[in-house]
């Protein structure tokens, strides 16, 4: 078989697929990578247009700046180009050119090919590599295809991706013409003529996030995939850094939908009785919880949500008021009491008994109890 | 068996011959390169992040930096310029110059320079590097197959392919120090700064010497460990610095045993008349401007001060002589007197000269508000030129092109820088302006307006504002939101578009084999 062409590939992939994916607007997909190429193609790879690479570096550099105090990005490394295409085909696999005669099983092998691709892809093994994945990948939800129905008075047609011909919309009074644009965001475009379903994208959308965990984190208030704590998520949070550019990335987020995702994940930690992983998930609670109670001392909250994002606030706040009382948190005996005050009415509310009564439910008998 | 094994690694002499020329020749508007690092500038030229020279031994590198230093510095080349000793697999050793490519412009220079001395220029990023363009191939050159070598450097070349280790790294200063200086006879009669390194002995001679030739000059005095162990005392030698050494002196200083000349070579560096450094020093910027490195010839070693001494003037050190003790110290006088006061008080009288130079008015307190009216009619040249200072005695306006425009106040004439009497009047007695100046004691930073009462009133020159700032009083103003640089930082939305996928969907791509195909490597701890 011929040599790939990887320059080709490389600009292909940078100028139509990359640079939108910080930038935004028309982002194009090509034909789909593969494990072979995806893994090979960063090597020693600089983007061709300069000016393109120079912007998209400024735009991440924005992004960057959004968590830390940095003044420049380096260019995509060896990792970030397979993790590129490992999700240009992600993309790709949706592509409904799949649901045709012989072409169906095309995509799940396809999606086969990029969990390949990211089972070859070592994590991320400090704060900087977290920080340029994300830069990279922070809207990977934004990735949104327009699918356009054109009706008219003897017929209609519908177009997904492409903008539909003029002449199908021409005389739009005198024809009928009625046009109808509906935006599909990544993850709903398996309902939109793909030929893989719904549980396979997300399965692999789910990998993809594990190498990119502050991207995951930063997105926990999503739909679909759900999220769930991850050894990548827990490694990043149980540093102290790690946990502050978590804070950061999920102030942005709506806070009723990150306490939900927080809380159902942290469930299933203390169900599984993974109570090494659930005590890095409780940190990450408690500092949300002392932020919170700094803030109630200014403007009282309102405690809105759902049953998981109370569980979640309440467990945080448990575990808060146990550091505070414990003085283990570094403030003066004024403000100590002050924040006791704030954190008492959730640590005593009812999401609170539930934490007991779910952490009792997890827990071992005591010795000697029956 | 020894054939197999060559036809399966051919020597690097052999492989273009059996698989080819390794390198071709970019065409215009090319876009796509194989080598690794290698990406194409504005101008279309092949360039990696770095340039590399490759020499066959040190006696040409010492050619290439004369050459080059002789027409251009080697600052800008400074922070990423490196030299290395390398060796070939054929166990031959070479020598390489390795700088920032930056640009084409750059390269170019370099790519002449080492052409001329027989050197050959690559271009690359990390281990691959390519031939950097020439007559031939004006976009430069592209690898078309690369050397599977686990070796620090590979180097495409038309002629050759070859792989290098890299032996050992030669330091630019060193190396410059470690080169003997050329005889040359002309810098004795060259003008300008020369260090003088006089022995301990001869120093205090010379400066006397100097001092009483009226030779203006600086001098300290340096000091080197001893030449042999059995020596326990530092050479102390006196270093003079001569600014402009007469031309009856040179020779002299040049060929007295004991005192050796330097002419200044760079910023921390000079060479002995009488000679001169194969390489032009004052394009090498490797020497601490705040020491002082002397290069002397006949193959003796440099002479270094890490830091130069603190200077004296060479007249401080003149021998001293005191006269006999017995001398009067200091002829004092016994008495002072003041001459006798003839002074008369100032007046000023009418006068029917005619009216020159009026450039000032002073408005009294009561006649304010009639300025304010008129500075709506004022033209703007007017008020451009005027300056006011607003006083309890009421407000005065200076103009340099005239202040007749303004026609209110009493109007004052300048009859010196600061000192202005009344229009129509003189002083008396008819003393001149400047002793008037004088005798008034103004400063330069005050302006004197004598009234018609012979009054005198000083206001400071920094009182007086431009009019036009003074006059217009500060509307409030309301901000603005900067809607356009909101705009320009809102992230456009992602539109997925797709193209077809035409009859083999998955086409060239493909799941990697178990073992061909290793994992990534981590990113970098």
């Amino acid at each position: 078989m011929a040599t790939p062409d990887f320059g080709g590939i490389a600009d292909r992939v940078f100028c139509d697929f990359m640079a939108p994916l910080v930038l935004g607007g028309p982002m194009t997909t090509h034909k789909p990578i593969g494990s072979k190429v995806a893994l090979a193609i960063g090597a020693e790879r600089v983007a061709g247009d300069p000016e393109l690479v120079s912007h998209v570096n400024l735009a991440r550099v924005r992004r960057a700046r959004r968590v830390v105090a940095i003044d420049r990005v380096v260019n995509a490394t060896e990792v970030e180009w397979a993790l590129a295409c490992a999700l240009h085909d992600i993309v790709q696999a949706n592509h409904p050119g799949f649901d045709g005669a012989l072409k169906r099983k095309s995509a799940t092998k396809l999606l086969a090919m990029v969990d390949a691709t990211l089972e070859r892809t070592p994590p991320p093994v400090n704060l900087r590599d977290v920080v340029s994945r994300h830069t990279w990948f922070a809207r990977l939800f934004e990735i949104t295809r327009t699918d356009t129905d054109v009706a008219w008075w003897v017929g209609s047609s519908q177009f997904k991706g492409v903008d539909p011909p003029s002449r199908l919309t021409a005389w739009p009074e005198l024809r009928r013409v009625n046009v109808t644009r509906t935006p599909r965001p990544l993850m709903e475009l398996p309902g939109g003529g793909a030929a893989i379903d719904a549980g396979r994208l997300a399965a692999s959308v789910t990998s993809f996030l594990a190498l990119t965990p502050l991207t995951d984190l930063a997105t926990c208030g999503r739909a679909a995939p759900a999220f769930a704590w991850g050894a990548t998520t827990l490694a990043l949070v149980a540093t102290t850094y790690g946990r502050t550019l978590t804070t950061r990335v999920m102030e942005r987020e709506p806070r009723a939908a990150v306490d939900a995702a927080l809380g159902r994940a942290t469930r299933g930690l203390i169900a599984a009785r993974a109570w090494k992983a659930a005590h890095v998930a409780f940190e990450l609670l408690a500092d949300r919880a002392i932020a919170d109670a700094h803030a109630a001392a200014k403007s009282p909250a309102k405690s809105s949500g759902s049953t998981d994002a109370a569980f979640a606030r309440a467990l945080g706040a448990l575990v808060a008021r146990a550091r505070v009382a414990q003085d283990l948190v570094t403030t003066s005996p004024a403000e100590r009491a002050r924040l006791l005050a704030a954190l008492e009415p959730v640590a005593s509310s009812s999401a609170a008994r539930d934490v007991e009564a779910a952490i009792a439910a997890a827990s071992p008998p005591p010795a000697g109890a029956g | 068996m020894t054939h197999v094994r060559r036809a399966r690694d051919p020597p690097c002499k052999f492989r273009a011959i059996l698989l080819g020329p390794m390198l071709e020749r970019i065409a215009l508007h090319q876009t796509r390169l194989r080598t690794p690092g290698l990406g194409l500038e504005a101008k279309g030229v092949a360039l990696g992040a770095k340039g590399l020279v490759l020499l066959p031994s040190i006696d040409r590198l010492v050619a290439l930096l004369a050459v080059y230093t002789r027409e251009h510095s080697l600052e800008d080349l400074m922070p990423s310029l490196s030299i290395h000793l390398v060796r070939s697999k054929l166990g031959t050793r070479e020598i390489t110059l390795e700088i920032a490519a930056e640009s084409s412009d750059r390269m170019d220079r370099i790519a002449e320079t080492a052409r001329l001395v027989g050197g050959f220029t690559f271009t690359g990023t990390s281990r691959h590097f390519v031939q950097y363009r020439d007559a031939g191939a004006p976009f430069g050159y592209d690898a078309t197959q690369l050397l599977a070598t686990d070796a620090a450097l590979a180097l495409y070349h038309d002629k050759f392919s070859q792989t290098y280790d890299v032996e050992k790294e030669l330091n630019l200063r060193a190396l410059l120090l470690r080169l003997m200086p050329h005889v040359d006879p002309s810098t004795t009669a060259e003008a300008g700064v020369r260090y003088l390194v006089a022995e301990q002995g001869l120093g205090p001679a010379l400066i006397h010497y100097f001092v009483r030739s009226r030779v203006d000059g600086e001098v300290c005095v340096g000091e080197w460990p001893p030449a042999s162990a059995f020596e326990d005392a530092p050479i102390r030698r006196y270093v003079l610095r001569v600014p402009d050494l007469p031309v009856r002196m040179r020779l002299l200083m040049t060929r007295t045993p004991g005192i050796t000349s330097f002419l200044p070579a760079g910023p921390g560096v000079a060479v002995e008349i009488g000679y001169r450094h194969p390489v032009a020093l004052r394009a090498c910027p490797v020497f601490d401007p705040n020491g002082l490195v002397l290069l002397r010839g006949r193959g003796d070693e440099p002479w270094s001060l890490d830091r130069l001494p603190q200077m004296g003037d060479i007249r401080a050190f003149a021998r001293v002589e005191l006269r006999g003790e017995d001398a009067q110290l200091v002829a004092a006088s016994t008495a002072t007197s003041q001459p006798d006061a003839v002074r008369v008080p100032l007046r000023v009288l009418p006068s029917a000269a005619a009216w020159r130079n009026v450039t000032a008015t002073w408005i009294a307190p009561n006649e304010i508000p009639l300025l304010r009216r008129l500075a709506y009619a004022l033209p703007h040249q007017t008020i451009a030129a005027t300056r006011i200072a607003v006083t309890p005695r009421g407000a005065f306006l200076r103009s340099s092109i005239g202040i007749e425009a303004i026609p209110l106040g009493t109007f004052f004439v300048e009859i010196h820088a600061g000192l202005f009497v009344p229009a129509g009047y003189d002083v008396t007695p008819a003393v001149a302006p400047d002793v008037l100046y004088r005798a008034l004691g103004a400063s330069p930073t005050q302006a004197i307006f004598v009234g018609i009462d012979a009054r005198a009133m000083s206001i400071d020159e920094a009182s007086f504002v431009p009019l036009e700032t003074a006059l217009l009083e500060a509307q409030a103003w309301e901000p603005l939101v900067a809607d356009a640089i909101e705009a320009a930082l809102e992230e456009k939305p992602i539109d997925l578009k797709l193209e077809g996928l035409g009859v083999f969907p998955l086409g060239a791509a493909e799941l990697p084999a178990p073992d061909a195909v290793p994992a990534l490597p981590p990113a970098e701890k």
